[in-house]
């Protein structure tokens, strides 16, 4: 009787034990097992609506605007037809330190609610009048932009030199910590003898950017006009690659074929360049085969005459895509695609210790239109080796892809006299029938 | 001893309802774990670009698969990755008997996109670099939100209905721009743009001073409505003399392509014509408008014999479409391929088949792929089943 009893009060416990954990070990229902994220697909339906700034515009739209109801077409279009949603937009306003959300416009496709289970997605869109300050993090390496007054450009026609200096300085200049324009050529002999030609204290020779404005030509002091003569001044041109080796530049040539003439209009008074530009001399192909000597003087020591000619015309090229994202990073926009007729070889690399860095345009046959040629020891060419006249924004956007200076974004510098303004837009969903 | 049956009996009854109940709840957490797993995945997919980055515009071989469009932020993914998967319908041979194959992208009549079966990624490769081989197989298909469909309304002059929507319901008064191709008798292709807008049913009709009967047309067509934007195609091609001149890309890294006759894929008796032809690249503009870009050996002719293909390359890593248009005799034709999946609207679907009677998790993202608003489902299952 007593086993009897016993046995009855563990059957009861177990009895009960069961009925316990069964009643806590409640499986959820398969729909809470497997359901899509919702709030992820809600946050990504906001995020595509506003891939064009759409729905940051709508958001500050009076609510009698047509633009919500196309947003609502476009919301019920969005998403599968299991799937009702409500979209409720709150006005953000800041009063001292606090933060009140004002409930400004909501609307829904659904009638009979949302059942027990849906999900929800925040996303916080800003007035279309306010702006985002953009401030670049300035790079230590001074610019050095070349403006002779005693110098003529070839291939830049329609520009002079001294505009497309100003142009250059108003685009790169606040990338840079210091911009010096160059105004004459015997300030430029003093830069390639070292020497500091202004009284900044932030100028700095030691790798420094000089960017030639003059085209196809190259102004030449006269102090080296004396010096380095030999083929049309071709020597002149070993000497610069060497100095820009020393100094640890990065020369840029704006457009064209890089030293092909030499500039000097005192110097050169009497000579043109056989196309009627008095003041310049033909230094030819010679030219950039002996800057690039120049660069690699480690292995060039001495200057050789080479005129043999290394460009190549491969017509249209393309931007990279790296060239396409730094187009967009700092809001430069030339056209994609260009025609380059004086692109150079890859196989600069090979002859001249180099390495190609930063390609703007996709290359072809192995030839690059815009590309940073960086020598594996010092210094550096930049060469746009597009046809005339100069885009200049190409070689603002060449300088920028290998140098690469980060741009911070400040938030919401407000139109002075408005308020600030933010809306938070909170999408839920729910999948019909769901219990 | 009857008491020692009953607690006996009692006890093996109780374990048995216990039994169930950890049964469940072990199934419940198997299948939790695999829709988790579901999620895990298309953010992985889809939020990184793999590595190499640009792997979806070079041949590299991948060390991390992602979809992403590389320096994008975002559910933003590249079209030209999407290119290099590999397509669930059959390989093409090209040309025919060489053991060369070709991945086939299906996009409806008139449009091809074939890339060598070898610079494809497979699942199985895909499925690795995940780390989910032998643990969880998966299926992505990415599949533009809005369709955009045509169909002729009235031939002559000719009148399209164009049919706006989406999964959810149709786009009312979504704004259209077009552009329309059409040859009569000639590879000289005339170009016809417009806009117009759709009405409460999505629905709107485009009138052009043509013969849908007589003449060949490609009608690329834009749809936006508050940020949700889609392409739609639709070709009409007069022509039985073959598929004409189909494109091949033969080297995806340099944006190779092979102009190819017909004949080359399939034989499709005699005489076998020659064609004539002129070939267009479009390119997508990041304002979202297709300008048309010159490329070399765009005008020719082919035969079956001695010049059966001729060689372009189109721009790497700029989207748009080929529109190549054919002619022999009096007919003429249009194909088109898409550069970049999303300029045509192209889908994918991507990935392995669940075997029978497993249990699969789906999850779903909005991602956009070139300005266009794309739908990324993802359906996900334990390999070693339950």
């Amino acid at each position: 009787m007593l086993r009897t009893i016993e046995i009855s009060i563990v059957v009861l416990i177990l009895a009960v034990a069961y009925i316990a954990a069964a009643f806590f070990a409640s499986l959820p229902s398969p729909r809470q097992i497997a359901s899509p994220n919702l709030r992820q697909l809600a946050l990504t339906t906001l995020r595509l609506l506003d891939s064009d700034n759409t729905l940051a515009e709508t958001s500050f739209k009076d609510p009698s605007d047509k633009a919500w109801t196309d947003l609502e077409i476009a919301l019920s279009a969005s998403l599968p037809p299991n799937l009702v949603y409500n979209l409720t937009v709150y006005d953000v306003a800041r009063i001292g330190s606090s933060v009140t959300y004002r409930k400004y416009y909501s609307t829904s496709n659904s009638e009979s609610g949302f059942g027990t289970h849906s999900e929800a997605a925040s996303y916080l869109v800003t007035s279309p009048n306010a702006t985002f300050s953009l401030t670049p993090k300035r790079l230590s390496a001074t610019l050095y932009i070349l403006n002779c007054s005693d110098a003529n450009g070839w291939w830049i026609t329609g520009y002079s030199a001294q505009g497309l200096a100003f142009d250059l300085q108003k685009l790169l200049s606040p990338y840079f910590n210091t911009t010096i324009i160059v105004q004459n050529t015997t300030e430029l002999g003093q830069l390639l003898d070292g020497n500091k030609i202004s009284d900044s204290s932030d100028e700095s020779i030691h790798n420094a950017v000089v960017i030639n404005t003059f085209g196809e030509a190259v102004p030449i002091p006269s102090t080296y006009a004396d010096s380095y003569d030999r083929d049309n001044y071709a020597e002149y041109c070993y000497e610069v690659g060497k100095r820009v080796n020393q100094h640890n530049w990065t020369w840029v040539s704006i457009v064209g074929y890089p030293f092909y003439y030499v500039s000097n209009t005192v110097e050169l008074e009497y000579s043109h360049n056989s196309w009627g530009i008095y003041g310049m001399r033909r230094s030819g192909q010679a030219g950039l085969n002996s800057f690039l000597q120049g660069l690699d003087v480690e292995n060039h020591p001495a200057y050789n005459y080479d005129g043999s000619g290394i460009t190549g015309d491969v017509g249209v090229v393309h931007f990279t895509e790296d060239a396409i994202y730094q187009s967009n990073y700092y809001g430069i926009y030339p056209s994609s695609y260009q025609t380059a007729t004086r692109a150079l070889p890859s196989s600069i690399q090979a002859t001249y210790h180099t390495t190609i860095r930063s390609s703007v345009f996709q290359p072809v046959s192995g030839y690059y239109g815009a590309a940073t040629f960086k020598h594996d020891g010092k210094g550096a060419l930049t060469a746009v080796g597009l046809t005339r006249t100069p885009d200049i924004r190409v070689t603002a956007l060449a300088l920028l892809a290998y140098y690469n200076p980060i741009i911070y974004k400040a938030e919401l510098t407000l139109t002075p006299g408005e308020a600030p303004t933010q809306r938070l837009l909170v999408l839920q969903l729910s999948q019909q029938g769901a219990s | 001893m009857i008491s020692t049956t009953v607690f006996i009996t009692a006890i093996l009854l109780f374990v048995g309802l216990f039994s169930q109940t950890i049964q469940s709840a072990v199934l419940y957490q198997q299948n939790r774990h695999v829709s988790l797993k579901a999620s895990d995945l298309i953010d992985s997919i889809l939020l990184s670009p793999g590595y190499p980055y640009s792997w979806g515009i070079t041949n590299e071989n991948l060390s991390l698969f992602g979809l992403q469009k590389p320096k994008a932020t975002g559910y933003t993914i590249s079209s030209f990755a999407l290119m290099r998967l590999t397509s669930f319908e059959d390989p093409v041979e090209y040309p025919r008997g060489s053991g060369e194959y070709y991945n086939n992208v299906s996009i409806g009549t008139g449009g091809y996109l074939f890339i060598p079966v070898g610079d494809c990624i497979t699942y199985e490769t895909a499925s690795m670099l995940l780390g989910i081989n032998r643990t969880y197989g998966f299926q992505l298909s990415i599949k533009p939100i809005l369709e955009v469909l045509t169909s002729v309304h009235q031939s002559n002059p000719l009148i399209l209905k164009v049919q706006v929507k989406g999964p959810g319901s149709s786009l009312g008064g979504a704004a259209l721009s077009y552009y329309m191709f059409h040859a009569y008798k000639t590879t000289s292709v005339t170009m016809q743009t417009g806009t117009a807008v759709t009405d409460a049913a999505g629905v709107a009709y485009l009138d052009f001073p043509i013969d849908g009967e007589k003449d060949s047309y490609t009608i690329v067509i834009c749809a936006e409505l508050s940020g949700l934007r889609g392409f739609g195609r639709f070709s009409q091609v007069i022509f039985t003399q073959g598929a004409g001149v189909m494109p091949f890309v033969v080297d995806y890294e340099k944006g190779k392509i092979f102009l190819a006759h017909s004949w080359d894929v399939q034989d499709q008796g005699t005489p076998v014509p020659n064609y004539e032809f002129n070939a267009t690249f479009f390119m997508l503009t990041e304002g979202g408008e297709f300008e048309e870009i010159q490329i070399e050996n765009s005008t020719g002719g082919l035969n079956y014999g001695s010049k059966n293909y001729e060689i372009t390359h189109l721009p790497i890593a700029n989207p748009g479409f080929l529109l190549v248009t054919y002619r022999s005799g009096n007919e003429v034709g249009m194909n088109i391929m898409p550069w970049g999946i999303g300029t045509l609207a192209a889908s994918v679907t991507f990935g392995g088949q669940p075997s029978d009677n497993v249990w699969t998790a789906v999850d779903m993202r909005q991602a956009t792929v070139d300005l266009v608003g794309y739908q990324a489902t993802i359906i996900c299952w334990r390999v070693e089943g339950y």
